[in-house]
């Protein structure tokens, strides 16, 4: 069949157009408030260092840099589901990385990424 | 003899004009949700003690509107009467559009709107109503849609398929939304009659929503419907009302005469505003006199009566599920039977419920958007057809054709 | 150009579900699971409470930032104190009692919350998960206890740092203090109530036949709020 017996002739811009708007609108989204924030630069991000006699991390910095949010996310189920309240948390980043502005919010205002974390909790 | 079917126009100023003030209303409705987004939702009318408010109304309405639409294009898809079939487009467009207006109304609802596309699919509880409407009314949605297309391409055993398959569903999405409210646990929700009170109001609004756009578009658009098919629907919508009145006869009823149910059954029928809603805007403008105007046999068949009547019917389901949501949550829920709750730090005992203009904003802006996408539809779409006659069969051609000023050659 | 945006769109959110669904972080989190073999209970001396004493509802308003609003529509309150008398006869039998959430064994909150976001733990703690909340008020309706609150809006004190507060648009209530539990401590209320020397509240493991709630039960004549509307209630009152 012809999609023309239905829609009209500009319509099918506009079937077009509005799908794929709505897809990319997140990508946009994103590059406009970066540009907003003023951070579009290539620079690389000085992190503030963890103040630890530690070496690294629960795992190693590269792993941690892309995946925090997911440890973070499965310790939170364990400890809220199951009460299995162990060694990482929040509250124990803070042990390492006392500043949230010069560690977390640095590297998230860059990838103009907004976790809602600090809503709640608690990070000086 | 096939039923043509064509694009209105959409040039006059009364068209622009109209999509103007839909896009308006949206717009308002996007900033007073911004609002509610942003300060929380105190800054509507729900207290701790009635947490839902107009917008859940608003949502069970439109879910509502939809299904009697449905009713009309069934008559065409499900039982065969091709009288019916000029209009099928237009139904199940419209069926499509309140529902999609009912799912926007429960997503403006929401305390984190961030969370309601993934949350509640990946964390699936099959126990909840509000889990298992959610499929019904998407499911619906899609139905909709597949059927919508096996009209525009007249495939003819497949309407009937989808036809039956979207009426029987529309029981499902109905009996859903009554179930939300008819098992839960509050005094006045908690009834197994409710779904199917649900199902009867919302066929009886859906017909008379149907009657006044028909009329209404047909008269604008100067386009020719026989006046028989309209008195037959006005037929259809004085059934369907009955039912609504037997329903709401055997819910008092009951509240009324078992002995712990007495004093919510007094409350509901005489303890404040929805009182007189429920009376007024429901008994007597909603049912009442609908009821008289239908079945006066000089009113029944005249179509100015009948299209009163629909529009009294459509305010009057307004103020049923207003009646529905409201007292069921400001009656409280007793918790010493026989025991006074003398002070406490939160509102104990009746609560209130007022509505304030954000809400009000929200639910015009979703009545814009659907109107919006009704209107366009009405442009892009073939929807309306060229005449609605009784007779399909016999070619129209000794009948002089009356002319038709927006007509379009797509 | 259909099928693309469709692929984009499943890939996207097959991704995020799959994300969800896994579990990188095996092992990171405590081993030991708290919640199985407890059964945690409250028993409520209605005698042994003061008058006019609100030790019990500070505590837990500071002890896990419970929003005050100064407005009666919307404060959130976990324990509340209510003053009762029978009908028709005021001053008779003038009553005040605790309400909070009575961990019902067959809540009705976690049965219609559609992303399971309150649910009950295995010790029958019934816990709001704020993470996961959307914000649609079910619950609160489900509730035949008038014991679930919402953020309607933000909270701005924190008194209790090391605990987190609820951002708008989350529902709530107690969790008796689920994470003093876990560590072996007692809810910050009990500790509040024994410190004024009150000690009218207990909390305990039911399925401990020789735990302090489990012999106040067998020796008292003890009372739940509804009993007859099946929910089972774990919160017991002495003297209701």
């Amino acid at each position: 069949m012809n999609i023309n017996k239905i829609l009209g002739g500009k319509i099918r811009i506009l079937a077009v157009a509005i799908p794929v708007l709505f897809i990319l609108f997140p990508f946009g989204y994103s590059a406009v408030a970066s540009l907003m924030a003023g951070n579009v630069n290539d620079a690389p991000l000085f992190l503030e260092k963890a103040d630890s006699e530690f070496e690294e991390c629960v795992r190693d910095a590269t792993y941690m840099r892309y995946h925090h949010w997911e440890l973070l996310r499965y310790v939170r189920e364990e400890v809220v589901r199951y009460g299995k309240r162990g060694d990482i948390s929040l509250q124990k980043c803070q042990d390492c990385h006392k500043n949230r502005e010069k560690f977390c919010d640095k590297c998230h205002d860059a990838v103009s990424m907004t976790p809602d974390c600090f809503e709640c909790h608690h990070y000086p | 003899m096939e039923i043509e079917f064509e694009r209105i126009e959409g040039r006059s100023t009364q068209y622009r004009v109209m999509m103007f003030a839909f896009a308006a209303a949206v717009i308002a409705g996007l900033i007073a949700t911004w609002v509610v987004i942003e300060e929380g939702i105190w800054v509507t009318g729900m207290t701790s003690r009635v947490p839902w408010g107009l917008q859940i109304v608003m949502a069970v309405y439109y879910i509502g509107l939809s299904a009697g639409s449905l009713v009309i294009s069934g008559l065409y898809g499900v039982f065969g009467k091709t009288e019916y079939k000029p209009f099928a487009r237009l139904a199940v467009y419209v069926a499509m559009l309140f529902l999609i207006a009912g799912l926007l109304s429960i997503l403006t609802d929401q305390g984190r709107m961030d969370r309601v596309f993934v949350e509640p699919f990946v964390y699936f509880n099959l126990q909840s109503m509000f889990s298992i409407n959610p499929i019904l009314y998407i499911g619906h949605i899609l139905i909709c849609i597949v059927y919508l297309w096996a009209l525009f391409t007249n495939r003819k055993k497949l309407t009937t398929v989808v036809a039956t398959l979207a009426f029987g569903w529309a029981f499902c999405v109905h009996s859903g939304t009554g179930a939300i409210f008819g098992f839960g646990a509050r005094v006045l929700y908690e009834s197994p009659l409710l779904p199917a009170a649900f199902v009867a109001a919302a066929m009886a609004s859906g017909t008379a929503l149907m009657i006044l756009l028909i009329v209404g578009l047909f008269k604008i658009t100067k386009r020719h419907v026989d006046d028989v098919l309209i008195v037959r629907l006005g037929r259809f919508l004085a059934i369907c009302l009955l039912v609504v009145v037997y329903f709401l006869v055997m819910e008092n009823a009951y509240r009324a005469y078992v002995v712990e149910l007495r004093d919510a059954a007094v409350y509901y029928l005489f303890g404040g505003l929805h009182s007189i809603l429920f009376w007024f805007g429901l008994v007597i403008v909603g049912c009442g006199i609908p009821l008289l105007i239908l079945f006066r046999k000089k009113t029944g068949q005249s179509i100015k009566w009948i299209v009163i009547a629909s529009a009294m019917v459509v305010f009057g389901v307004l103020c049923e599920r207003y009646v529905i949501v409201i007292p069921g949550l400001t009656h409280p829920p007793e918790l010493f039977p026989g025991i006074e709750i003398s002070s406490s730090v939160i509102e104990e005992g009746i609560a209130t419920y007022s509505i304030s203009f954000l809400e009000v904003l929200q639910a015009l802006g979703v009545f814009g958007a659907i109107g919006f996408l009704f209107s366009w539809g009405l442009k892009y779409m073939k929807l309306l057809p060229t005449e609605a006659r009784i007779d399909v069969h016999t070619p129209s051609k000794e009948v002089p054709s009356r002319p038709r000023e927006m007509k379009v050659h797509g | 150009m259909k099928v693309a945006g469709g692929t984009i769109f499943a890939g996207v959110s097959s991704t995020y579900a799959f994300r969800i669904l896994t579990t990188p972080g095996e092992g990171l989190a405590g081993d030991e699971i708290v919640t199985t073999g407890h059964r945690w209970g409250m028993v409520i001396d209605l005698n042994k409470c003061k008058p006019g004493c609100t030790a019990c509802l500070d505590a837990c308003r500071h002890e896990n930032n419970v929003a005050l609003f100064g407005d009666d529509r919307w404060d959130i309150h976990w324990i509340r104190k209510v003053g009762l008398h029978k009908k028709d006869n005021p001053g008779v039998g003038e009553k005040s009692i605790l309400l909070l959430c009575n961990h019902c064994d067959k809540p009705p909150c976690a049965q219609v919350c559609p992303v399971r976001a309150t649910y009950k733990r295995d010790d029958g703690i019934v816990i709001v998960d704020h993470h996961r909340c959307i914000g649609c008020r079910y619950c609160m309706i489900a509730c035949p206890y008038n014991a679930r609150s919402f953020n309607f809006r933000d909270n701005e004190e924190w008194p209790n740092k090391e605990r987190p507060k609820r951002s708008h648009g989350v529902a709530e209530a107690c969790h008796l203090c689920a994470h003093r539990l876990d560590q072996g401590e007692m809810p910050a209320c009990v500790e509040a109530c024994n410190a004024i020397g009150a000690g009218a509240i207990y909390v305990g493991d039911l399925n401990d036949p020789e735990s302090n709630v489990s012999s106040l039960i067998a020796s008292n004549a003890v009372k739940r709020i509804r009993e007859d509307l099946g929910t089972e209630p774990k919160v017991y009152y002495v003297g209701l």
